[in-house]
């Protein structure tokens, strides 16, 4: 809790506060003059001094006129703070999201990121509302009669105090209902877009307990939340209603003493007219928007609280790949997905990796650029591990391609730039002919068009991604079923190019036909592999053998066209 | 008001009594306090019945007091158990339903419904007792105003009306400018999907920084939008500051000369300046009119859900048998559209049957049918001579098991969305074994104990859980073209596993392969939702229109 309030601070700490503050005083001003105009007015009319009343209650426009002005600039103020806040948390969200991948971010961006800068606009005011209120109170009071002051503000300001304590009974139950809460819709979710398979399976009562749960913990949590709220009503019977009897109780002494009825009056108004309502709503604003802005802020900076683990600099010489004993499981208790994998990939070298689908190609990849570090046994990229180099320098040294293309709204030009954005003109016009996006380009409108990432197929995405992999500076390019889109000419003819462009080519192959044009190929079966050239893996591979079968020409089963190899 | 609004309502019946006793004498007490203050303080000039006033003030701020603690108590209760009964309910239909029913909703319009349409509805009972004890404090004020003086009620109404002018002037502005800020934040929020997508390619790339710098070129903007946002909330905060006290004043000052003409006591002009604020309470009312319109809205959209009929199951066993499939005289109709019509066909058990066709020719009907996902408008399906509809739920899903080209996994860990019944680790293994689906979950950071939703899987990936789910039937399998996202050689050795399957299942294949249609021993060619011909692979072969459903 410290770090979001420390958060909320650190928003406050600027020249706009100030401001704010320092509007405030004309803002005080009608709930200051308030009682007092009251007391006066009263008094006058008593004495039968008509226009003198009418006069104190001009006054109190007249005041309320200055307050609007001052209401003005404090919203103006008030935004200026908070503005800043969002951006930070807008910053904070986007870096987080690029950082971790987590998709929630999205819903993070435009629902939390609100509630957030909601419940601190709404906190700001309602908490300096409450002191304008008090300071204001406490300056009418002590004008009109500071005995009636001493009997009104210390239970008011026992009330508060004890509202403050409740609030940390709350937290945790707020927390807990709103955790059901966000379950309940998870659950609800994945059980509504599953009841055909809930049906075929009979699992009706199963499907039911999923969703029951969160919504059993929601109603406890929630009628637990009912006695928070009886607590507060208890406060603000001390805050709110006891400084009034005391005030009636003492009233006879009081007037014993010189005070007058007006005096009196003015006294229960302000208890009335500002106390009251300033402490229900600071009481319901601490409760409510306190609490959403300290959970809700809270899920944002856990989401957004990475640490950027420092690379160490080395230099790499080439890009040879070296892998010796490499295995990689993606938990403790899990089962490696490679095993003691030894392999080196010289300069120069065309290799496709096979395997059915899951096997762990991709996690290979993944490897081999540096984007997962191996559990055991070594890879070295040009002599050194890829996790020792900077991120530019590895981006020189190596290029992935993935199988989701990523493509930009922004120009075509743009899109193909992307990895090497001072291109020139010949280098793109060449890198397009080669992998064969021209027609492409061209139905898109040339090098200018702008780009709709949704109205692009996910075969011509593949193409743009492979255009802009093939200007790539990096020498080693990783194909990871970057073109499992693609009809097979075009799969052809984009591999080809790559092949021809000098440098290492890693296949990771969606047909079995990549592979038949690879130099070697690696085939991966459990975590076993199997290394050679297409003749000799006829010969040493069964798994190898059973995934060529079904692609013979000739055969019956081939009407299927090119099977997927993975 | 609709059955359902009244279902919600009685529902909460226990409650609301208590509810509406407290809630009236709370307004009550509200209405009475302003009077017995200003007595209180006249009393204690006049020096006349103090102790009575005094009293009659602390016992009506006591009632208010208890009324207050009563009212969270009960009104907690009833809103949460209601919604609670709400919510059970809306879950149970909805998955009893089947597929048939529920397919008119959109699953995420379904969760609205269940997760904030029931709170909603809930406060059916609650809203009505509140919208009649919160008409009370204005209204009776403004009598107890008119009572007083009747100049001070026209005072009122003179302050009233300005109220009025500000709040509609402040609605309408904000409404433009909250939208152009909500379409700024949506597109950052587009760019930075259009990134997520593509994260392993800017991974790789090193380009976090540029993508950043990217989506954030917005930012000026929404910051300008939001601007904007505080100076419309600032120009209608000044006004309202001018407009609040004049209400009040108008009444002070009619009041004050009234007090001054001794038409009215200084604790009466205090009770005056009170009920003016009470009054001023009106605009509180469309709060609690809102959560009335809520509360019907959300019983309403309740009762569409409930509307919809569960799924009725018969109460017969099946006898002994092999697992034979008969299709007698079924078609299915809906609304003028005819899927299946006239479909004859008797399965012999254990037999592997593929069903070939060309995309829209029934495949799925005729497989949804075998499984029971849908009922036939004529004729009916048995199995070993029992139709399904009299055969028992749990008898039912026993013997039959479906798997589907998308399958939708439900469970909390992936090892209970292969097996709801939590008992069997043993057939959930044997399964998966089967379905080669534990070649990959075992390499699961917590094998069969990973949470579902920790689990990203690829289309064979959920295939393979999705057979493995299927896999426990005893009589029948219908696959609906439910091995299509896997690899060949994956898909070959599940194949294999199907056709030497030891348990001797009845086995109803959906393919687009021909690999699958040569392997069954009976194929069927739907076509246009009429059975074309039955036949093996090999005779239905010399028919060109048959080559080209694969072509």
């Amino acid at each position: 809790m410290n770090r979001e309030l420390r958060y909320g601070f650190a928003a406050l700490r600027k020249p706009p506060a100030l401001k704010l503050a320092a509007w405030s005083v004309p803002e005080i001003l009608p709930t200051a003059i308030y009682g007092v105009a009251v007391a006066h007015a009263t008094d006058s009319f008593l004495a039968g001094h008509a226009w003198q009343g009418i006069a104190w209650l001009a006054g109190l426009v007249a005041t309320a006129c200055l307050g609007a002005a001052g209401a003005h600039q404090v919203y103006a103020r008030l935004g200026e703070l908070v503005e800043p806040l969002r951006d930070d948390l807008v910053r904070r969200v986007v870096a987080g999201a690029l950082h971790t991948g987590d998709e929630a971010a999205v819903a993070r961006l435009n629902r939390q990121v609100e509630i957030v800068r909601d419940t601190f606009a709404g906190l700001v005011l309602v908490i300096r509302n409450f002191g304008v209120t008090l300071f204001g109170v406490l300056a009418g009071l002590l004008s009109l009669a500071p005995m009636v002051a001493v009997f009104v503000v210390p239970p008011f300001l026992l009330g508060f105090a004890a509202s403050l304590a409740v609030l940390g009974v709350a937290a945790g139950r707020v927390r807990a209902s709103l955790k059901a809460d966000e379950e309940l819709a998870t659950a609800a979710g994945m059980v509504f877009s599953g009841v055909r398979d809930i049906t075929a399976t009979g699992s009706e009562e199963f499907a039911e307990r999923i969703v029951g749960r969160p919504i059993d913990e929601q109603a406890a949590a929630e009628r637990s939340l009912a006695r928070v709220a009886a607590l507060r009503t208890l406060c603000f019977a001390l805050g709110g209603w006891a400084p009034l009897l005391i005030l009636l109780a003492t009233g006879p002494w009081l007037v014993g003493q010189g005070v007058s009825t007006g005096t009196l009056l003015g006294g229960l108004t302000y208890v009335l007219i500002s106390l009251q309502p300033a402490l229900n709503t600071v009481m319901g604003a601490l409760g409510d928007s306190g609490l959403r802005y300290v959970i809700t802020l809270g899920r944002i900076l856990d989401s957004t609280a990475y640490q950027l683990a420092p690379r160490p600099m080395t230099d790499s010489k080439g890009h040879q790949l070296r892998l010796r004993g490499l295995t990689f499981a993606y938990g403790p208790k899990a089962e490696p997905v490679l095993a003691d994998l030894d392999l080196t990939v010289t300069e120069g070298e065309h290799l496709a990796v096979v395997g059915p689908s899951g096997i762990g190609k991709s996690t290979l990849a993944a490897l081999v650029c540096g984007m997962l570090t191996p559990t055991s046994g070594r890879l070295l990229l040009g002599g050194v591990p890829p996790s020792e180099l900077s991120t530019d320098r590895l981006a020189m040294t190596r290029v992935l391609i993935p199988q989701e293309a990523y493509i930009f709204t922004g120009t075509v030009l743009e899109n193909l730039v992307y990895l090497l954005p001072d291109a020139s003109a010949a280098e793109v016009g060449q890198a397009i002919d080669a992998v064969g996006a021209g027609a492409l380009v061209d139905r898109l409108g040339g090098l200018e068009a702008r780009l709709r990432p949704a109205d692009l197929s996910p075969g011509e995405r593949q193409l743009i991604a492979l255009t802009r992999a093939y200007l790539s500076p990096a020498p080693l390019v990783v194909l990871d079923e970057a073109t499992c889109f693609l009809d097979p000419d075009t799969e052809r003819r984009a591999e080809e190019a790559f092949a021809a462009r000098g440098g290492t080519l890693i296949v990771i192959a969606h047909r079995i036909s990549s592979a038949l044009r690879a130099r070697r190929i690696l085939v991966l079966d459990g975590n076993k592999a199997a290394l050679g050239t297409h003749q000799t893996l006829l010969r040493t591979s069964p798994l190898y053998r059973e995934l060529l079968g079904h692609w013979q020409p000739g055969n019956q089963v081939q009407r299927d066209q090119i099977q997927p190899a993975s | 008001m609709s059955e359902d609004f009244r279902a919600v309502v009685r529902r909460g019946r226990g409650w609301l009594p208590v509810l509406g006793v407290t809630a009236l004498l709370g307004s009550g007490v509200a209405l009475a306090l302003p009077t017995a203050l200003g007595r209180s303080v006249d009393a204690i000039v006049t020096h006349h019945g103090y102790g009575k006033w005094f009293a009659l003030t602390a016992g009506l701020i006591t009632i208010g007091i208890v009324c207050a603690l009563v009212e969270v108590f009960t009104g907690t209760a009833c809103v949460v158990s209601t919604t609670a009964w709400l919510r059970h309910r809306l879950v149970s239909n909805v998955v009893r339903s089947g597929p048939d029913g529920t397919r008119e909703f959109d699953t995420g319009d379904l969760v609205t419904r269940v997760s904030s349409n029931a709170v909603d509805a809930a406060q059916a009972g609650p809203a009505i007792v509140n919208a009649i004890a919160a008409i009370v404090p204005p209204a009776g004020s403004l009598l107890l105003l008119a009572l007083i003086d009747p100049w001070l009620a026209a005072a009122f109404f003179g302050g009233i009306l300005l109220v009025i002018g500000v709040l509609w002037v402040f609605a309408r502005r904000t409404a433009e400018i909250s939208l152009a800020y909500q379409e700024t934040q949506g597109r950052i929020a587009g760019l930075l999907t259009e990134a997520l997508t593509g994260l392993r390619t800017i991974t790789a790339a090193g380009t976090n920084a540029r993508e950043e710098r990217r989506i954030l070129a917005l930012l000026p903007e929404l910051h300008k939008h939001g601007l904007l946002t505080w100076r419309v909330l600032a120009r209608s905060g000044a006004q309202a500051a001018i407009v609040g006290p004049l209400v009040l004043v108008a009444v002070l000052a009619v009041g004050g000369l009234q007090l001054v003409a001794g038409r009215i006591t200084a604790g009466e002009l205090f009770a005056a300046g009170q009920y003016a604020v009470l009054g001023a309470g009106l605009g509180g009312l469309t709060g609690v009119l809102g959560e009335l319109a809520r509360a019907r809205a959300g019983s309403r959209r309740a009762g569409e859900v409930f509307a919809v009929e569960t799924v009725a199951h018969g109460t017969l066993s099946l006898p002994g048998g092999p697992g034979r499939l008969t299709f007698d005289g079924v078609s299915v109709i809906v609304g003028e559209k005819v899927l299946l019509a006239h479909v004859n066909l008797d399965l012999p058990g254990g037999a592997t049957v593929a069903v070939v066709g060309p995309s829209g020719a029934g495949k799925s009907v005729l497989a949804a049918l075998a499984a029971r996902l849908r009922d036939p408008s004529e004729g009916q399906v048995l199995l070993d001579g029992v139709p399904l509809q009299a055969v028992n739920r749990q008898t039912l899903r026993a013997a039959i098991g479906c798997a589907f080209e998308r399958p939708q996994l439900v469970g909390t860990t992936v090892g209970d969305a292969i097996s709801h019944h939590a008992i069997s680790t043993v057939r959930t293994l044997a399964a998966a074994r089967a379905t080669h689906a534990h070649d990959f979950v075992s390499r699961l950071p917590d094998g069969y104990r990973t949470p579902l939703l920790k689990a990203p899987m690829s289309g064979g990936e959920k295939q393979r859980l999705g057979l493995a789910r299927a896999w426990p039937a005893s009589r029948l399998l219908v696959l609906d073209d439910a091995t299509s996202s896997l690899d060949t050689a994956t898909e070959m050795q599940i194949s294999k596993t199907l056709t030497e399957d030891r348990h001797r299942r009845t086995r109803l294949i959906v393919t687009h392969r021909t690999a699958t249609a040569a392997r069954a021993d009976l194929v069927i060619w739907l076509d246009g939702g009429m059975v074309r011909a039955t036949g093996t692979h090999a005779e239905l072969w010399q028919d060109a229109c048959y080559r080209e459903v694969f072509g």
